[in-house]
């Protein structure tokens, strides 16, 4: 071992150097077999949840789920209204909280740098993103259902802009912030006033960011039950009307599942995995364009 | 940019780079200093950008060469705490006073960036885009100015197949010459080059480095580089930046030959502690 | 050449060092050169004349191999300012001292043919000049080993002395040569060695010019000092 005297630092002891090697080997292993337990009992629950689901939504559908309106129990009923209620509600309160989220992350990462105003909003929003979302079904009953005498499908829609609303500002933000500040500075550089930048060039450059932070935001509001058991209440019958009750897939599904009719709970089942089934094709498009867009 | 600027094109650059002579000043800087915040970054600027040559600005990372420039179009205006005192005279006109128009100045003080920035569009639309932004032209025109830019930018025998797609498709080399014909399309009167090569390699470097020797027939220039090698081969005239302050300015071949400062010397032969 | 601070780049002093000992090496084969042919002619040494020009391979070779080593440090150093000065300076120098090493060893050559002849005359003006081309020779190697524009602007001037003498001798050679046409063989050599000593000393003086620009970074205010008159002399013999 005098040989290697010329190599600068400490002398190597072959025996240590063995010792120590096993001791990391074996801790290794430990955390190595920790790690891999709590996967596979994660992983565990969700296939069975999954697979549950499968089982008992696939025994549940018909064709009857989607051209019947909800009907008394034993009477063949089926989702329609439910399915076309949470359609318009989800859509009408992404379309009403996507310009306000996004008008409200653009202010954050253009306009709002370091100042007092900006982090307030941008705490106020954070705080909305992990608010209980019951939170919000009782804030808009308080100032809405209740003044305005009833539930509706509006408040429902109103109910879930808010909880779109704080999403996609949140990614709004974090995609305009990504844009690098030599792209800026190009296009004001060529002498572009700044809101010109930010709608024909930075919206360009993080659109495909910006389009999954909508659609996360959508598949998020589209298995939304609280807000809406306190807005849209839920309506058994066939309605289109904003102004009235309004009928959605998590609430009926809430309703049903509860019940003691078999079919009913059957219902309530392929509801499920309906709404699963939406959820899960939204985040893959929203994922597949997230990677397209690198 | 007038039209007999337009037509003095042949003047061989290397010819002309050798007469130590230098033009009129497009740009007179006096006693200019910039600060950041509380720092001073850049001290009692004194520097002409004779017009229609190259000024080449040469110094350590930090030496505030990078900052001249973005006084130059006003670019610091974007980041607050950001501001400069003292004078940059254009035609008689001080771009660092705060009654300028930043759109108009920067439509005649163009910059082009270290890393290709194309905006993500097509390669006709990045064009276009700055034009639209100052002039109104019929489609017909705009076709032509689009043809006049990527030609001066040499790049139009590479692309003129492909110009209605992305932009990003190119290459690093080309998405440069494409900033530059951007740039170009504007019809500035200065061109404003930070780094532009140092993100690209060797044979792209020489294709941008033929460039401003074309470019400076129409244009006054001013380039920001690491490769003392490269302001040499472009600039007509060379200045040493060091710690805010300018250290030189002389003729590109007497401060690489024989520069008067001690701090000059030491820096081009790569003697600094 | 090295008042300078050091180089970030360790090895790039060593080069430029290595190069500068290369032309002192250089300087002292050739000072050697010139002092055994200087001597060859006083002595009547045949001895010190072949070593002359044996000498003179090994300038060659060393010519050569500065060469080299300038294109190579160009190459692969790229120098700047005061470097590339000093680099460029040394391709100029070691050509002035192959040429030096040249005349140096034809006046050895010449000695050679002078010993079959009886001396014409006094070889003292001659003497007197070789020793001037000598210490010129001495001065500016030591200017080259110190960078000292000073020293080199001395050698410079003290030239004109050097061209004063080889007018003189001129004259003189002439005369004799139209005195007795027994003479004109000898006195040709003679006329060839005071030429080539007197290229010698032109050839120093672009030593010291070109090692001014390399310390000062330009050149030599002043006209060069011309003494040398002789291409306008006419001699007549005396009636």
């Amino acid at each position: 071992m005098s040989a290697t005297t010329a190599i600068p630092g400490p002398a190597k002891d072959s025996t240590t150097a063995l010792l120590l090697g096993r001791r990391r080997h074996r801790v290794n292993l430990i955390i190595k077999i920790c790690c891999v337990t709590a996967t596979v009992i994660g992983l565990l629950f969700l296939a069975s949840i999954l697979f549950t689901l499968l089982w008992r939504g696939v025994a549940g559908l018909s064709l009857t789920v989607f051209t019947t309106s909800t009907l008394p129990p034993g009477s063949h009923g089926g989702l329609l209204n439910a399915i076309i209620g949470t359609v318009i509600q989800t859509m009408l309160g992404a379309a009403i909280g996507t310009p306000i989220g996004l008008m409200v992350g653009t202010y954050l990462a253009e306009y709002a740098q370091g100042s007092q105003l900006g982090n307030a909003v941008r705490f106020v929003s954070d705080i909305l993103l992990s608010a209980p979302s019951i939170l919000v079904g009782l804030f808009v009953y308080q100032i809405i259902v209740s003044p305005f005498g009833g539930f509706s499908g509006i408040a429902g829609c109103l109910a879930l802009a808010l909880i779109v609303i704080p999403i996609i500002v949140r990614t709004t933000e974090d995609m305009l912030r990504l844009i690098p500040s030599t792209l800026r500075e190009a296009v004001i550089g060529l002498g572009a006033p700044k809101w010109k930048m930010i709608v024909l060039i930075c919206y360009r450059a993080a659109k495909d960011g910006i389009v999954t932070g909508i659609l996360l935001a959508i598949a998020r509001v589209s298995g939304e039950t609280a807000p809406l058991l306190f807005t849209s209440l839920g309506n058994l019958n066939w309605s289109l009307s904003l102004t009235r009750p309004m009928a959605s897939l998590p609430v009926t599904i809430y309703q049903y599942a509860g019940s003691a009719f078999q079919d009913w709970v059957d219902l309530a089942w392929a509801g499920a995995l309906l709404i699963t089934v939406a959820v899960l094709a939204v985040n893959i498009i929203a994922r597949t364009l997230l990677r397209g867009g690198k | 940019m007038s039209a007999t600027s337009e037509q003095t094109q042949s003047f061989g650059g290397v010819q002309a780079r050798a007469t130590a002579d230098m033009n009129e000043p497009k740009i007179a800087i006096r006693k200019l200093d910039f600060y950041y915040g509380d720092h001073r970054a850049l001290k009692d600027i004194e520097l002409n950008l004779p017009e229609r040559q190259v000024t080449g600005v040469i110094g350590p990372s930090g030496c505030g060469k990078s900052t001249l420039l973005r006084v130059l179009n006003r670019m610091y205006d974007l980041y607050p705490g950001q501001r400069a005192t003292g004078e940059a005279m254009m035609d008689g006109q001080n771009i660092v006073s705060p009654d300028t128009d930043l759109n108009a100045l920067r439509a005649r003080v163009g910059m082009v960036f270290q890393k290709p920035t194309p905006f993500p569009m097509t390669i006709y639309e990045n064009i276009a885009f700055g034009v639209k932004l100052h002039e109104k032209l019929t489609k017909s025109q705009m076709d032509e100015r689009v043809e006049w830019s990527l030609t001066r930018g040499a790049l139009w025998t590479e692309v003129k197949d492909r110009i209605h797609t992305s932009a990003m498709g190119l290459s690093g080399g080309q998405q440069q010459r494409l900033c530059i014909a951007r740039t170009i399309a504007v019809r500035p009167e200065v061109i404003l080059l930070d780094e532009p090569t140092s993100a690209l390699d060797p044979i792209s470097t020489l294709k941008i480095e033929e460039l401003i020797d074309e470019l400076k027939h129409d244009f006054t220039i001013a380039i920001v580089t690491h490769n003392m090698q490269q302001a040499a081969r472009c600039a007509d005239q060379v200045a040493f930046f060091y710690l805010g302050e300018m250290v030189e300015v002389a003729p590109a071949a007497r401060l690489f030959t024989a520069p008067k400062e001690k701090r000059t010397q030491d820096y081009v032969t790569g003697r600094f502690g | 050449m090295s008042e300078q601070s050091e180089h970030l780049v360790k090895s790039f002093d060593q080069d430029l060092k290595r190069l500068t000992d290369m032309l002192i090496r250089m300087g002292g084969i050739v000072e050697n050169q010139v002092a055994l042919a200087a001597e060859a002619i006083m002595d009547r040494n045949a001895d010190a004349a072949t070593r002359t020009v044996e000498e003179d391979v090994k300038v060659d070779a060393l010519e050569r191999e500065v060469e080299q080593y300038v294109i190579r440090m160009l190459a692969l150093r790229q120098p700047m300012a005061a470097d590339l000065r000093l680099v460029v300076a040394a391709l100029k120098i070691t050509g002035d001292l192959e040429r030096i090493g040249d005349y140096a060893a034809n006046v050895a050559k010449r000695s050679m043919v002078l010993a079959q002849f009886p001396a014409p005359y006094s070889l003292g003006g001659l003497a007197h000049m070789a020793g001037l081309v000598q210490a010129q020779l001495k001065s500016i190697i030591d200017a080259l080993g110190t960078s000292d524009s000073d020293k080199a602007i001395e050698v410079w001037r003290s030239d004109r002395a050097v061209d004063n003498i080889y007018n003189t001798i001129f004259r003189e050679l002439i005369t004799y040569m139209m005195e007795d046409p027994r003479n004109i063989t000898p006195c040709t050599h003679l006329l060839f060695i005071a030429k080539n000593l007197e290229r010698i000393g032109d050839h120093t003086t672009n030593i010291a010019e070109t090692i001014y620009y390399t310390v000062k970074g330009e050149v030599i205010p002043d006209v060069r000092p011309k003494g040398d008159t002789s291409a306008y002399a006419i001699v007549r013999p005396k009636e």
